[in-house]
């Protein structure tokens, strides 16, 4: 029965083409519109890291020196609160990192071609913190020593994807040894420094030891807070500047309670050598939590996206009435084929049967046009490049979306059509 | 085969309500070819469509081959219609681009026939009907007269126990109203027991029965001709019920 439906739905499309190439373009218009907002507000609000959310932690804390400006917790740490975290081990993991920049090139090279590449000085934690993807060699083991890793794409650029681990970069006329080179790897968002904006940047070029890069100087681009004048990142580690941030990953409550407790005493000790003149306020947000409070979800797609809503509703009505029309032409064959022994339900399969094939074609167009929506809006808007992607979850998404407009345009038509007695269809 | 008795069907909208079938009570045995004739909103069609549950009715009863109809769902509607009721219409009612072999094989593709069975069944309709080797055309390359034998092979393709006909002659020339009518009154002598909704009084002399309806009631009955002599007991029958209706 189901060949049958499928060939009475083709020669249904047969016979009112531009009937069915109107209802098609309406919903693939409706659905594909829907989707590319989607892709923004799920690349926007997406866990990027589901396996772990819940045990990665940022750590905020208000040892702010005086009572001004900052009574609330701080997103970003003096260098001995930092160390103080990473001393612990309570975390399975922890990371601590700034970000800075280099040109790079390879040392070996007669060429002086440098690239302009983003650095995280950073940890060792923080390659198993995050799950970073190894594709050659591994992390660096302290947090000193002139070794890097490098990202995939910067490893493209200059080693040209080649396994380069073991060879020499020149980073701002440092000579760093490479331990390791990453996959390509997408964080949506960038929870590890979603702050100042950066939520839909890229992963970083180059992974360096924090006390390497604080040693070589290498500046912070990042924001950074402080009471004090400081020449140098390098004369950073005993004073009162602000500009590390700390993530831990605690496996249980009791460890996070363990940890909580930790900081508190360590609050409490500046406090009591007079150095903590706030009330003892730290805090532990989970990756989702962290992200949420950011609010990294811009408010505008979020607006767009409901009216894109309102629009596949307004598309879904249109079709249906494009629809009721071709129903109501085809009534006679209805009460036809109810006569010669077509039950309702029947009627109905053969109903859906269409509306699930010219939805099945429509979720195709839906996903084209939401390709070339995102293009565009990427043509526009720039900054949306990172995250104007179609993951294989909104495809998906996309086809029962389709799918499931399609049924529902035909569902009122499909109603009427079978509410007559079938002498009235006849007549 | 047929018996109606006692049913009405009432259609009513703000201000109206008429009476197309008032206390109509007919009885039709199996093998009978019974015409229906009167003037046009006499009931004539209701009768027909109520017969062939493609209506519904509001009082009396009404039992098909042994079933009483009232009360069934939409499912055990639709299976009666296609195992024991085929239809003619007055104007074909054919898909027109569909080919003959797909509108003969409709009916079936609602039961549970596997292709070969469907084929047999269509090739063996269309044979009936004198038109195996049209089975690849488009009606709209038919004359009329082959259009109607077409849609009588559709209505025979589900071997039903009843046909109904609603004026099968009505758009044809009096030629071929003639080989539609022969080949109707030969599927009567195969055993097909016919009622057929008709203008013509020739035609409907040329039957069993003749009832004529006038506003929703039978107001005569004639008989023109005995049943076949296989059909001798039925005959009497048809006879003694023909009384009850008069």
């Amino acid at each position: 029965m189901l060949s049958y439906n499928l060939k009475l739905a083709m020669h249904s499309f047969k016979r009112a083409p531009s009937l069915y190439f109107l209802v098609l373009l309406t919903l693939s218009v409706g659905v594909g519109l829907l989707c590319a907002n989607l892709a923004l507000v799920s690349s926007m609000a997406g866990d990027p890291i589901p396996e772990k959310s819940g045990q990665l932690f940022h750590v905020s804390m208000n040892t702010w020196p005086n009572d001004q400006p900052q009574s609330e917790p701080f997103h970003i740490l003096r260098y001995r609160e930092a160390m103080k975290i990473s001393e612990s081990d309570i975390p399975k993991h922890s990371a601590v990192f700034y970000a800075s920049g280099v040109y790079a090139r390879d040392s070996e090279s007669e060429s002086l071609k440098r690239f302009d590449s983003s650095v995280r000085a950073t940890t060792p934690g923080f390659f198993p913190l995050t799950k970073a993807p190894f594709a050659y060699g591994n992390g660096f083991a302290k947090s000193s020593g002139m070794e890097v890793v490098i990202g995939a794409a910067l490893n493209q650029k200059i080693f040209a994807g080649a396994n380069s681990v073991g060879k020499t970069l020149e980073l701002d006329g440092e000579l760093l040894t490479i331990t390791g080179v990453l996959k390509p790897w997408s964080l949506r968002p960038l929870f590890y420094h979603a702050t100042e904006g950066r939520a839909f940047n890229l992963t970083d070029d180059i992974y360096v030891p924090l006390e390497t890069a604080i040693d070589l100087g290498w500046s912070i681009h990042a924001r950074t807070s402080t009471t004090v004048s400081y020449k140098g990142v390098q004369f950073t580690r005993d004073r009162d500047v602000f500009y590390l941030q700390a993530w831990v990953e605690l496996e249980d409550k009791t460890k996070q309670e363990a940890f909580q407790n930790y900081l508190d005493n360590y609050s409490q000790t500046l406090k009591d050598a007079g150095e903590h003149p706030l009330d003892i306020l730290n805090e532990l947000r989970d990756v989702n939590t962290w992200l949420s409070e950011l609010k990294i979800v811009d408010q505008k797609v979020l607006a767009f996206t409901l009216a894109s809503v309102l629009f596949l509703c307004v598309c879904v009505f249109n079709a249906s009435s494009l629809l009721l029309s071709r129903f109501h032409s085809a009534k006679f064959e209805v009460g036809l084929r109810r006569a010669i022994g077509a039950s309702n339900k029947n009627i109905l399969i053969q109903g859906f049967t269409e509306s699930v094939l010219l939805g099945l074609v429509a979720g195709v167009v839906s996903l084209l046009l939401s390709w070339l929506f995102l293009k565009l809006s990427i043509t526009f808007l720039p900054d949306l490049a990172n995250i104007a992607v179609l993951d294989p979850k909104l495809l998906l998404l996309g086809m029962l979306l389709a799918l499931v407009t399609s049924v529902s345009s035909a569902l009122y038509p499909l109603y009427r059509a079978n509410r007559f007695t079938i002498s009235a269809e006849l007549k | 085969m047929l018996i109606m008795n006692n049913v009405s069907r009432i259609y009513r909208n703000d201000t109206i309500k008429t009476h197309a079938l008032r206390d109509f009570s007919l009885h039709v045995n199996a093998g009978e070819f019974v015409a229906v004739t009167g003037p046009s909103g006499s009931g004539k069609s209701t009768f027909l469509n109520v017969a062939g549950l493609l209506d519904t009715f509001d009082q009396g009863e009404y039992t098909l081959d042994g079933v009483n109809v009232h009360g069934l769902k939409d499912d055990d509607l639709s299976r009666l219609r296609n195992e024991k009721i085929g239809f003619i219409f007055q104007s074909y009612n054919l898909i027109p681009d569909y080919s003959v072999f797909d509108n003969v094989d409709m009916p079936l593709r609602y039961r549970n026939f596997n292709a070969a069975q469907r084929k047999r069944r269509v090739e063996q309709s269309l044979e009936k009907v004198g038109l195996a080797s049209r089975a690849n055309y488009l009606p709209s390359q038919l004359s009329g007269g082959q259009q109607q034998r077409v849609a009588i092979a559709r209505a025979l393709a589900g071997e039903p126990k009843i046909l109904l006909a609603d004026e099968p002659t009505g758009n044809l020339d009096s030629l071929m109203a003639r080989q539609v009518m022969e080949l109707l009154h030969k599927l009567n002598q195969e055993g097909t027991t016919i009622i057929m909704v008709t203008h013509d009084p020739d035609q409907a002399r040329e039957v069993n029965r003749n009832i004529q309806i006038i506003d929703g009631q039978i107001s005569d009955f004639k008989i023109y001709a005995p049943l076949q002599s296989s059909q001798v007991s039925q005959t009497e029958t048809v006879k003694g019920k023909e009384s009850v209706d008069a």
